[in-house]
């Protein structure tokens, strides 16, 4: 099943052309990284696909069903940020049970114990009645993590989750997002960590000046890169 | 010692003007506040214009002019006012502006990431405002609304102008009727005492809203 299917994608921010034709289809169950060098619009791919920024020409689906057609299609995907952005004045457990309180009217009692469920798998439970301003970096990303998790999203997209963590901590959010990919959820995960790309991704994405230059297995962009861009940009990275 | 309880008793007669004045001036302009602040930081440019020339020219004029015309001025074209809907209109307006002002900087204080987290998660605006945003902004607002509640305590002072009895005029009518200043000791203390309560008061809020950051 098609879960993302964008076609002819265009984003410009004033003169700057950050999304150039792009076309991308993802399968249900894939993980694909998005790579490439800073301004290569990555990120506004992600957020365009989950409706923090609509692009000016082009048409998604999710799931088959466009965009434009049904704001409710946005409901089915989860973003996890570079930044967290944690509500601070929740507890970790208030973080992860409010959208499933408010948006989705559930249950208390079960949204709780889903939230602890989650909190489990992320390590974290620990912490629940704690306040984001106590917990490490890394910590505050597997919360968001699973504050994304409990809104129950077919699909993940994550914006550099780990590009504001000190680089001991990268470890612990990394492997969160690999028992993610082991579960086969459908994940689209901008990433600098070239190592995590290669070894969790079916597919590996390579954006450069709003383009995807590039959209193949890990093995072929990582051990032929037949475009010279990729090359160069490997080289510098690895 | 009589005399001070006599004047006491008077004085504290004259407070309960200031206190009725103080409790629905502090909560209407909060409430005009909230929603002044909501409207400026909203999309609507004709409501924004409104708002901006209403904080404009409640924070640029003096307050005693506001309460000029509200009581002498406004019974030319018609309406007239007992002197206490006066003075209350006039101070629900004056503090709703100031209240505006400070609410819409304390909401535009937080961080955009807060308001696209709460929307990736399916939250519409009024859930993210009610739920994530103004939650924030009540501990950011703390402090200058402070100043602004002891302001308030002084500034109702100006109602004697327009001849109300309150906590001051009482002080004074004892002062100008037995040549002793003593009415205006006694009056210091009443005021230095609310705002000493109104410090406490807030300082309590302050220390509940710091248990996270």
């Amino acid at each position: 099943m098609k879960m993302i299917e964008i076609e002819k994608m265009n984003k410009s921010f004033g003169e700057l052309k950050v999304l150039n034709n792009i076309n991308l289809e993802v399968n249900q169950g894939e993980v694909i990284s998005i790579i490439g060098p800073s301004g290569s619009g990555k990120s506004t791919l992600l957020r365009c696909l989950i409706g923090l920024e609509q692009p000016d020409e082009g048409s998604i689906k999710i799931e088959g069903i466009p965009v434009k057609t049904s704001k409710e299609v946005y409901r089915k995907m989860g973003m996890v940020f570079q930044s967290f952005n944690l509500f601070p004045h929740k507890t970790v457990l208030g973080n992860i049970i409010e959208a499933p309180l408010v948006v989705n009217k559930a249950e208390r009692e079960k949204t709780i114990e889903l939230a602890e469920e989650l909190l489990a798998k992320v390590g974290l439970l620990d912490k629940k009645d704690t306040y984001p301003s106590q917990l490490s970096g890394g910590q505050k990303q597997r919360v968001a993590i699973a504050r994304a998790l409990a809104m129950q999203p077919d699909i993940m997209l994550f914006d550099e989750p780990t590009s504001s963590l000190d680089p001991e901590l990268v470890g612990e959010v990394l492997n969160v997002i690999r028992d993610l990919a082991r579960d086969r959820i459908t994940m689209l995960v901008v990433t600098h960590e070239m190592g995590f790309a290669r070894e969790v991704s079916d597919r590996v994405v390579f954006m450069d000046q709003g383009k995807i230059i590039a959209d193949t297995t890990p093995d072929r962009i990582f051990k032929i890169p037949e475009h010279k861009r990729i090359k160069s940009f490997l080289e510098k990275i690895l | 010692m009589n005399y001070i309880l006599n004047v006491t008793t008077f004085i504290l007669k004259g407070s309960i003007i200031t206190f009725e004045l103080y409790f629905a001036t502090a909560l209407f302009s909060v409430i005009l506040g909230v929603l002044g602040a909501l409207g400026k930081i909203s999309g609507f440019k004709w409501l924004k214009t409104i708002l901006g020339f209403y904080t404009w020219v409640f924070r640029g004029t003096p307050l005693l002019l506001q309460l000029f015309f509200a009581y002498y001025g406004l019974p030319v074209i018609g309406i007239t006012l007992k002197p206490f809907t006066a003075a209350v209109l006039t101070f629900i307006l004056n503090y709703g502006a100031y209240l505006t002002e400070i609410f819409r900087a304390g909401i535009e204080s937080i961080d955009k990431g807060q308001y696209e987290a709460a929307r990736v998660l399916g939250m519409n605006y009024r859930q993210t405002m009610f739920r994530i945003i103004i939650p924030q902004t009540v501990k950011r607002v703390l402090p200058p609304t402070s100043n602004e509640a002891i302001n308030l305590v002084k500034d109702s002072a100006l109602v004697a102008a327009i001849g109300m009895g309150d906590l001051l005029r009482a002080a004074k009518q004892i002062v100008t009727r037995d040549f002793n200043i003593t009415p205006f000791i006694i009056a210091a203390i009443f005021y230095l005492v609310i705002s000493s309560v109104i410090v406490k008061v807030f300082n309590k809020l302050e220390e509940k809203y710091s248990v996270y950051e």
